[in-house]
């Protein structure tokens, strides 16, 4: 249960009553939650459910159809709140999408101009260090693993040092031991930063997340810590009940 | 307010450069361009029949060539961004929608000036070994392709704004540049125009008053609808056995659609620049209508139809 504390910190993220219609079908129905400043919050749910969906609202990418974001106070579905918010946002789409043709060296100067990041060449130092991208600087990013794309990825992300970080799914592809650097950095970053991760990873919730929001067909069906989330069952045993695995296997 | 943040402007526009000149496609459309252009110019036989230092003969084809080589060179502009999934990033990051399209448009325009500037040069030293070109018909010709090559450009740029498919924006685009390519010749064209312009005209003038997607598609399909209708007239009333000045009118009524919409003719416009004046009217056109078509990438943009 959050403690005290925990509840006197201000809300960074909230999402409030959030619809997305794609003409007929709702991707997303009524999601509503809070994540409080310096809180590394995993955003889970099986594949399909509208995580990406939610992220993409709440970096202002997607305008709902109905209810309302905000992130520090701005409303990334207003034009100039959203660009006053992104000099305070990292964001990592998932997948981690780059310019292929250029190298990490370019795209992150690139991130860097149009973020206007002051001292340029230091906060590139500063990312590739924590990033562990220094020894493909200089490489094309069409020839990088995905590994290394998807850090790369969290290196724009961090560039210009933001205040709140949007990960969507930032372990994906990645292989065990990449898999347990970018938690520790997560787990790093989470000591001063507020995060909001998705992953349909259980362990991951485990290793990195102080509170938990499940979402599942487009419905939040669960939101606390991952301790009340573990309450009556394993993680595995939650997670499947919470997604509507008994009342399928039911129906079946 | 119309804010613009140049850096952010300059940031796209580098990357956009850097991405056309670092990979092979630039260079294989400067040459393509140069063959083309240098073939019109001086491979047929009125270059040599009429004797004289100018590019007339390019002056009749070079719509036809900026129709299919614009498009080929603007269709990735905004449709790879949307494919490769970088639109997330870059749209996420603190720029404004209109400093992307901006970016973007001045990426394209960047690599075409280049083009013009290396084709000019090819042309001009062919024309002063083979003659005395003047200078001034020679300006006013080059400025004339530029300001052509910016309006394509701007088309093309919708075309590649409204599809993530780079083969479905080139042919956006290239119908678009034919339309008004064909505008002063071909009636029909002339029509087409008329309709798309009232069915953009509606949409955009809806979309201004309730900022609503489905009013806004459904104001553009009456616009359509109501332009067709005008300028079809000729072709209702015959079957209805109308009395024959009903019909006479609706005829005229269509006739003086086309004849109307047939003034944005490119060619009506560029023919000036071809005969080494420089009209404002002209410059307006060209660069009036890119400008609107600008605001209209950056509507499209902003409304994140995907």
């Amino acid at each position: 249960m959050a403690s005290e504390d925990d509840k006197e910190r201000p809300v960074t993220i909230r999402a409030d009553q959030i619809t997305k219609l794609y003409g007929e079908f709702a991707a997303l129905s009524k999601v509503t939650f809070e994540v409080r400043k310096g809180t590394v919050c995993a955003f889970l749910g099986p594949n399909g459910a509208g995580k990406s969906t939610t992220m993409r609202i709440l970096t202002g990418f997607l305008s709902p159809t109905s209810g309302r974001a905000q992130l520090l106070g701005r409303d990334p579905a207003v034009a100039e709140q959203r660009r006053d918010l992104a000099r305070k946002l990292g964001y990592l789409p998932e997948s981690g999408p780059l310019y292929r043709e250029m190298t990490p060296f370019e795209a992150l100067s690139f991130f860097a101009d149009v973020r206007s990041v002051q001292k340029p060449l230091a906060a590139i130092d500063r990312v590739v260090e924590q990033c562990s991208v220094g020894e493909v600087l200089h490489k094309p990013i069409y020839k990088l693993s995905k590994g290394f794309r998807q850090r790369v990825g969290m290196a724009q992300a961090l560039l210009h040092d933001p205040e709140v970080l949007i990960l969507d799914e930032p372990t994906s592809g990645l292989d065990p031991l990449q898999i347990r650097d970018v938690r520790g950095l997560i787990r790093e970053l989470g000591r001063d930063k507020t995060l909001l991760l998705s992953t349909h990873i259980l362990q991951e919730v485990d290793a990195v997340a102080d509170e938990v929001v499940m979402v599942s067909e487009g419905r939040v069906v669960f939101t606390g810590t991952k301790e009340e989330l573990k309450e009556g069952g394993t993680l595995e045993e939650r997670f499947y009940a919470l997604a509507g695995g008994k009342k399928k296997e039911e129906a079946a | 307010m119309l804010g613009l943040d140049f850096k952010v402007v300059s940031a796209i526009f580098r990357k956009d450069m850097r991405t056309y000149l670092g990979n092979p496609t630039g260079y294989v459309f400067i040459t393509l361009f140069i063959m083309f252009t240098g073939g019109a110019a001086f491979l047929q036989e009125e270059f040599f029949s009429r004797n004289l230092a100018d590019l007339a003969t390019l002056n009749s084809v070079i719509p036809v060539i900026l129709t299919f080589f614009v498009p080929a060179i603007t269709m990735n502009a905004m449709a790879d961004e949307r494919r490769g999934g970088t639109d997330e990033l870059l749209l996420t990051l603190p720029v404004r929608d209109h400093e992307v399209v901006l970016g973007k448009y001045l990426g394209v325009l960047g690599m075409f000036t280049l083009s013009l500037l290396i084709t000019a040069i090819a042309q001009l030293s062919v024309l002063a070994f083979l003659g005395d070109p003047d200078s001034g018909l020679m300006f006013a010709t080059f400025a004339g392709y530029w300001l052509m090559g910016a309006l394509f450009i701007a088309i093309s740029l919708v075309g590649s704004t409204l599809s993530q498919n780079p083969t479905v924006a080139f042919i956006l685009g290239a119908v678009g540049c034919l339309l008004l390519v064909l505008a002063g010749t071909v009636p029909w064209a002339s029509g087409g125009v008329g309709i798309l312009l009232i069915a953009l005209a509606c949409a955009l003038a809806w979309y201004t008053f309730s900022q609503e997607t489905v009013g806004t598609l459904v104001a553009g399909l009456l616009g359509l609808a109501a332009g067709s209708l005008v300028w079809q007239s000729r072709n209702f009333g015959e079957d209805a056995e109308a009395a024959a000045d009903g019909v006479e009118a609706a005829a005229d009524l269509s006739s003086q659609f086309e004849s109307l919409f047939s003034h944005l003719s490119v060619s009506e416009h560029f023919d000036s620049f071809g005969e080494g004046v420089i009209r404002l009217g002209d410059v307006l056109y060209f660069a009036g209508g890119a400008v609107a078509l600008l605001y209209l990438c950056t509507f499209l943009l902003g409304r994140r139809l995907w």
